[in-house]
């Protein structure tokens, strides 16, 4: 029944100029499998194809690593042991994770309103400097601090990310260009403040004094971060916009199709505007949970490949703020496991980037196996 | 003294053209069938490694900027598996690309040792008669790499606009189901397309570094693959106007050392991000500037299905 349906979707396709074609080339007998579009998969197969393409894209990576000259027992060691069941490395990956996960939310955010947000890496620069300006210029009473740099951070992930915004929206620009013009811009700008007024004059080496210990997100537990709480409500509340909220139903409407939204009289602009400007809020509190959860200070390179992290983790998790959180934790893990093979056995920080971009292409290749299938055709037809 | 100057700016203008000419060429006659590829920024780094790193082995920049070209068409091969048969979003998959070819050739190029490796590149050829003239000669000394964009343009342009095969490379880019429908085998020509601009790309990157700067340092182009994008949405996915559009990026590059050298006191990164604001600037400037015709390729970026009836 099913497959009859299935043939009868798979066949008009090959249209009859199309047969005629291929009968002066080749006897139909020889074409004895058709591709088609499945119509369905159930969720348990789905989920085991997308581990598969998650293990060869580890198992590829790990084949890059072994040939760099990483010894293959120390490799599987080094992951999984020392990065999941050490304590310490443990604590290592949740204090990775909190900006993982802020630019995840951030891309998947934008991706759902069908902006492609590659400026991650520019609001997050600009959110760590709107923070940093706060400390910097000593803005406010103390106890106030830290919530008026978290207030900076979000205000300035915002403003940089309007710009491409508006241009898109309004004057239909291509987003991808624009928001990574605006990375090279943000970058050069942040160089600018380093190497210039915002030196430290202690050391006279390229990044801004150092916060005080109130402008710095606290540690709730021995070597845990809050930027990690902060990460994780942030999730909930970005999982609550999406998937309860009414905006979150707009913008479904809007993903699946603006004109036809718009017909129904859902605000197309104002869910994009809302959407997009959110992406950029949470990409600058980035910033903010690495200048005050992590780095203490504003360094000069601090945003690198966390853009195509953000990029990757949305895809991964389907834009789903949950699943964001949580892919996000893993792709930490490998950022800590690349940073200790590159201590131990000089393996270039690329490799991370590398193995990154790896499992993207295994796992957008597995799709493929998801949306079609193979299906016999012709036998008995062509005799 | 400031006439010497605008010479001197000139002359050094075609030298940081050639890369955004190339680049952008490689990607119309991609982007012409159909294909939109982001991917550039990373093949141009693949160009740029595997040139060095011919020029290191073999010393011959021709053979270098040859297998150069090979290589970036190689490394797209992956690019057009995952578009044209798995169908694969192409933001997704050129994004990926990026990020595959940025950590490869930095992996790369440490394990081999080829960084900051300098080496000899090619000399300046002079256009004979016209590089006698007094003065303005200068402008006619440049390398053959140079010399020899213009007539890749106009092969290509040719090409794409008076052969029947660019015909049905562009019948691909414009309605794939009805060159389907007339017997065009879409995924082979695109297939074509893309390793075809990829080599483009890859010798745009390969000038980077085996022409201009003589060395290899990891990320080198530094966004420039990102402005060829640019370009070509500027240039509405013409060669003539993507070359114009190129010297005009060429200028302002060559531009920023020529001010300097002539004592003008600049803010250093605020003019490392003209080319960047310039790019922006463009898109801005068509997007207000574009009347009625629309020369975006019809089926640019979408997967051709033929399963599926649309």
């Amino acid at each position: 029944m099913v497959d009859a349906t299935l043939a009868a979707i798979a066949q008009p396709a090959h249209t009859d100029a199309d047969a005629a074609h291929r009968a002066l080339r080749q006897p139909l007998a020889q074409r004895r499998y058709a591709l088609e579009i499945r119509q369905h998969m159930g969720w348990r197969l789905q989920a085991l194809i997308l581990a598969a393409a998650l293990l060869v894209g580890l198992a590829i990576s790990a084949a890059i690593l072994v040939a760099a000259g990483v010894p293959a027992d120390e490799l599987a060691n080094e992951f999984v042991m020392q990065t999941f069941f050490d304590g310490q490395n443990f604590r290592a990956v949740l204090f990775q994770a909190a900006p993982m996960i802020l630019v995840g939310l951030a891309g998947s955010l934008a991706f759902r309103a069908r902006f492609w947000n590659l400026g991650l890496e520019g609001q997050m620069v600009w959110g760590a400097i709107g923070a940093t300006a706060v400390s910097m210029w000593q803005i406010g009473p103390e106890p106030l601090r830290l919530p008026l740099m978290f207030a900076a951070a979000i205000g300035c992930g915002l403003l940089w990310v309007l710009g491409p915004a508006w241009l898109k929206i309004r004057l239909g620009v291509n987003e991808i260009i624009s928001t990574l013009m605006l990375n090279y811009m943000a970058a050069n700008f942040l160089l600018h403040l380093v190497y210039g007024s915002w030196k430290d004059p202690k050391d006279n080496f390229p990044y801004s004094p150092q916060f005080r210990t109130f402008e710095r997100l606290p540690e709730i537990g021995a070597g845990v971060s809050s930027a990690i709480v902060l990460a994780a409500v942030v999730a909930l509340f970005a999982w609550w916009l999406v998937g309860v909220s009414r905006a979150g139903l707009y913008l479904r409407f809007v993903d699946a199709n603006p004109r036809v939204a718009h017909a129904n009289g859902v605000p197309v602009r104002r869910t994009i505007y809302g959407a997009v400007l959110l992406s950029g809020a949470m990409a600058g509190l980035a910033g903010f949970a690495v200048a005050s959860g992590q780095e203490g200070r504003l360094t000069q390179a601090f945003y690198q490949g966390y853009g195509f992290s953000g990029i990757l983790i949305a895809f991964l998790a389907r834009n789903n703020p949950l699943a964001a959180a949580m892919v996000a934790l893993l792709v930490a893990a490998l950022f800590v496991t690349g940073r200790s093979l590159q201590v131990f056995y000089q393996v270039p920080f690329s490799m991370v980037q590398l193995i990154q971009a790896i499992i993207v292409v295994c796992v957008a290749a597995s799709d493929f196996f998801i949306r079609h299938r193979l299906r016999r055709v012709g036998g008995e037809q062509a005799q | 003294m400031s006439g010497s100057i605008v010479l001197n700016w000139l002359a050094s203008t075609p030298d940081f053209a050639v890369p955004y000419a190339l680049a952008a060429l490689g990607l119309i006659i991609s982007e012409r069938a159909g294909v939109l590829s982001l991917g550039a920024e990373g093949l141009m780094l693949v160009g740029a490694l595997a040139g060095i790193g011919a020029q290191i082995a073999l010393g011959q920049p021709a053979v270098s900027l040859v297998l150069a070209m090979l290589a970036a068409s190689a490394v797209s091969l992956l690019f057009a598996v995952m578009v044209i048969w798995l169908r694969v979003n192409q933001v997704i998959a050129g994004l990926a690309l990026v990020f595959f070819c940025q950590g490869l050739t930095s992996l790369v190029g440490s394990l081999a040792e080829w960084t900051n490796h300098a080496t000899d590149g090619i000399g300046s050829m002079a256009l004979w008669p016209l590089s006698l003239l007094p003065g303005a000669g200068r402008l006619f000394e440049q390398n053959a790499m140079v010399w020899l964009t213009l007539p890749i343009f106009l092969a290509v342009a040719w090409f794409l606009s008076r052969t029947s095969a660019g015909l049905r490379l562009r019948a691909v880019g414009e309605n794939p189901q009805a060159a389907d429908a007339a017997g065009i085998r879409v995924t082979l020509w695109r297939l074509g397309a893309v390793l075809a601009g990829s080599a483009l790309v890859g010798l745009a990157g390969a000038y980077i570094s085996v022409v201009s700067t003589k060395l290899w340092i990891a990320g080198m182009t530094g966004g420039r693959g990102w402005i060829a994008v640019g370009l070509v949405i500027f240039a509405r996915w013409s060669p003539w106007k993507a070359l114009v559009g190129a010297l005009l990026f060429g200028c302002i590059e060559a531009l920023i050392p020529q001010l300097a050298a002539a004592g003008v006191q600049l803010p250093q990164y605020f003019v490392m991000m003209t080319p960047y604001a310039v790019t922006l600037g463009v898109m801005i400037w068509v997007a207000l500037a574009r009347r009625g015709g629309d020369d975006e390729p019809g089926a640019l970026g979408q997967p051709y299905v033929r399963e599926e009836r649309r």
